[in-house]
């Protein structure tokens, strides 16, 4: 499949961006619509520990009683669409735990369809396991032979009914637990921006085809392995361990390697964990999944509301099986959802979409770095310098991360957003430290291998094929 | 885009990091802690500024007129307790812990060396991320910080196979196992390993840990305990060196964290 890049916005401005609407919605299911004028709830769940142990728990698990109870709640409800989604648990990388349970919720998301009409449909997010002490790449050994597993994933989940394919990819993520823990911008813009990139190429020009072939949706991806352990270690205003300017930077940085699904043919939706997704969406004009306020079972993070903004499938994240006063998790989370939704629904229906989404984003726009820079204005700008730098992998990348650095540095000096004394020397050594990264990627790609061979376990340039 | 200019967003939220900040210098800190002795302090400031080129010839240097234990536990070793001091003031962060870490163990490794048999450890404890967990940035975290504390680290690495993990605690003897896990469908590896230890006639605390693990479930199966973070995990480990077993350190785990 031919990779084409993008170095043109989408978007003539980021005022054209809002929920619910994206320029090339996509269909799939029965009766989904993304992105084509109304948003989506997606709802995400996780299994009850015990329930792996063999295939007929786990399909029962997640057919009889999860996805039953959420299409039973989302017709109780009224809501018109509901997508499913199954994060596939480590063990069912083994078709005979998976097969049933892909076979399984298709059928039941059928028979809701037929029986009362409601649009659903499944996305399917299976898991990467390949470790880079073992090899990213199929025939590169190891004993797990997880390159080899993951395609095989691909296959399995698309043959056996997945309407969706998603993946949170795993390459950089070496280089990325080693700049985060060592507030390393540079090791990140590597690990994420440059080698992270060109590992998503290589496997999603592969999940790309395994979908057409099956005739299912090549969804997207995100950046979950580094810029949310960067956010979710930066955490909140108790939290002391990563600075929020610096995992702010790391979220623009990871915005160049998440757009690369969609740049070998992937349609949509990313992920929803991928809080870069605004950036994304405004370069390619591809529908995508966000998480915020309603993810509080899983995440919780400075920007719940505001990711709302130009989301085209809202999603709680994950939550655990399990009961509660008002029905079962699912049921209660799919609920909070729903309601969110038909709000969004509701100002779209009523012309008042763009008010909303700017009430989202105002509302979050002061409250830290990272949504800073996510606020959809910045986020389009964030997107620019992508864009302009699109044909190169490390340029642009690190064009994400300093236009990012210097917005929040723009904020900040007009008094926009308020910084610590630490997060504003992070955000000012940044800075520093990326403009004097070497103009061309030979060079720094020279730099890091060298930098980085003995500083970062596990580290290996075969995994990238370079 | 709705006109927010002159919006007071101390209305909408407070920014409680800007309020809580502590404005109190690493060098206020640690002059209270640093050693008197001029020698020793240029060691000890080598690992309190991260200076990890310096720290080798200051160890050099120190070895001239100073006992190498006298070196690594009067030197090396306050200056990282002056830097977690700082980290517990919120004046350092992740990154100076990890750079003060690598620093201070280049010192050691140099001291060591005129240590007839080496240097003795506190104890040696166990670590992995559970069986189909590819996630180990916490444990990395916490060997970090177990290691600047004086233990040794057998890091068995992520997605370790529960039989591999006991039969590396039979091999080593360890004052402490502790599994990592990010995952609730992965986590279940620990009671699994755990049962085995128990059968086997073994008992040690087997720490169980990472964003899926909560205190209830870490305290669901016999030998367990709960680290909620990283740089509980030493505080833990010295109680175990003090004789605490895996049951009085559930008993007093609010103390002991608390750091009574």
């Amino acid at each position: 499949m031919a990779v084409t890049r993008y170095t043109k916005m989408a978007y003539g401005s980021a005022d054209e961006m809002v929920f619910g609407t994206a320029k090339q919605p996509v269909s799939y299911g029965f009766g989904i619509k993304v992105g084509a004028g109304r948003v989506i709830p997606e709802l995400n769940y996780a299994p009850r520990p015990g329930s792996e142990k063999d295939p007929a728990k786990l399909r029962k698990e997640y057919v009889d009683y999860i996805s039953k109870d959420v299409l039973n709640r989302a017709v109780t409800l009224g809501f018109p669409d509901v997508q499913l989604e199954t994060e596939w648990v480590s063990q069912m990388g083994n078709p005979k735990m998976s097969t049933p349970v892909v076979e399984g919720q298709k059928e039941i998301c059928e028979k809701f369809h037929e029986e009362y009409g409601i649009n659903c449909a499944v996305r399917h997010t299976i898991p990467d396991q390949r470790e880079a002490e073992e090899g990213l790449r199929t025939g590169m050994g190891g004993s797990h032979a997880y390159p080899e597993a993951l395609f095989r994933a691909a296959e399995v989940a698309c043959e056996s009914g997945a309407d969706v394919l998603s993946c949170e990819t795993m390459g950089g993520k070496e280089l990325a637990d080693y700049a985060v823990t060592n507030g390393d911008i540079t090791a990140f813009l590597f690990g994420v921006g440059y080698l992270g990139s060109i590992d998503m190429e290589y496997v999603w020009s592969e999940f790309v085809d395994i979908a057409k072939k099956n005739k299912a949706v090549a969804g997207g991806d995100t950046n979950c392995s580094g810029a949310n352990v960067s956010m979710f270690m930066a955490g909140g205003y108790l939290d002391n361990d990563v600075q929020r300017t610096f995992s702010a930077v790391t979220r623009a940085i990871s915005a160049a390697r998440t757009l690369v699904a969609w740049e070998c043919g992937a349609a949509g939706p990313d992920k929803d964990c991928g809080y870069e997704g605004p950036i994304a969406k405004a370069i390619a004009g591809k529908p995508c999944a966000q998480e915020g306020k309603n993810c509080q079972c899983a995440h919780a993070d400075l920007q719940g509301n505001l990711m709302a903004q130009v989301c085209d499938l809202w999603s709680n994240e994950s939550v655990e099986y399990h009961p509660e006063f008002g029905g079962s998790s699912v049921q209660c989370w799919l609920g909070s959802l729903g309601y969110e939704v038909s709000l969004m629904n509701t100002a779209i229906a009523t012309g008042q979409d763009k008010t909303l989404r700017d009430l989202y984003m105002i509302s979050d726009r002061a409250r830290g770095p990272e949504g800073y820079v996510l606020a959809y204005d910045n986020a389009y700008k964030i997107g620019q310098a992508i864009a302009e730098n699109g044909n190169d992998l490390y340029l642009r990348a690190k064009a994400a991360g300093l236009t990012a650095a210097k917005i929040i540095k723009g904020g900040y000096e007009g008094k926009e957003i308020q910084l610590t004394n630490k997060q504003l020397d992070v955000l000012n050594a940044v800075i520093k430290e990326l403009e004097a990264l070497p103009e061309e990627t030979d060079k720094f790609t020279e730099y890091c291998a060298k930098k980085y061979a003995d500083l970062v376990p596990n580290f290996n340039m075969k995994n990238y094929g370079l | 885009m709705i006109d927010y200019k002159g919006v007071d967003f101390g209305t909408i939220l407070r920014r409680y990091d800007i309020e809580a900040q502590n404005e109190t210098t690493p060098e206020a800190v640690a002059k209270k802690m640093l050693p008197a002795d001029p020698v020793l302090k240029n060691v000890a400031e080598c690992v309190l500024y991260m200076k990890f080129k310096d720290v080798g010839p200051a160890t050099a240097e120190a070895l001239k007129t100073h006992k190498a234990l006298d070196i690594i536990n009067n030197g090396l070793v306050v200056g990282m307790e002056c830097v977690a001091k700082l980290y517990a003031e919120h004046i350092y962060y992740l990154p100076e812990i990890m750079m003060a870490a690598k620093t201070m163990e280049i010192g050691i490794a140099l001291a060591e060396k005129q240590i007839p048999g080496g240097r003795e450890t506190k104890g040696t404890v166990v670590m992995h991320a559970a069986e189909g967990d590819p996630h180990d940035i916490g444990k990395n975290i916490a060997a970090v910080m177990m290691r600047s504390s004086g233990y040794e680290i057998i890091d068995m690495g992520k997605d370790v196979a529960v039989v591999d993990v006991v039969a590396k605690v039979k091999e080593v003897k360890p004052i402490m196992v502790t599994g990592t896990a990010l995952m609730t469908t992965t986590m279940t590896a620990f009671p699994r390993a755990a049962e085995i230890l128990v059968k086997d006639g073994i008992s040690l605390p087997f720490m169980a840990a990472g964003g899926a693990v909560n205190r209830d479930f870490a305290e669901s199966f016999d030998l367990g305990i709960y680290s909620e973070k990283a740089p509980q995990t030493p505080p833990i480990a010295d109680k175990i060196i003090a004789g605490y077993d895996w049951k009085r350190i559930r008993d007093e785990w609010e103390s002991i964290v608390g750091g009574e």
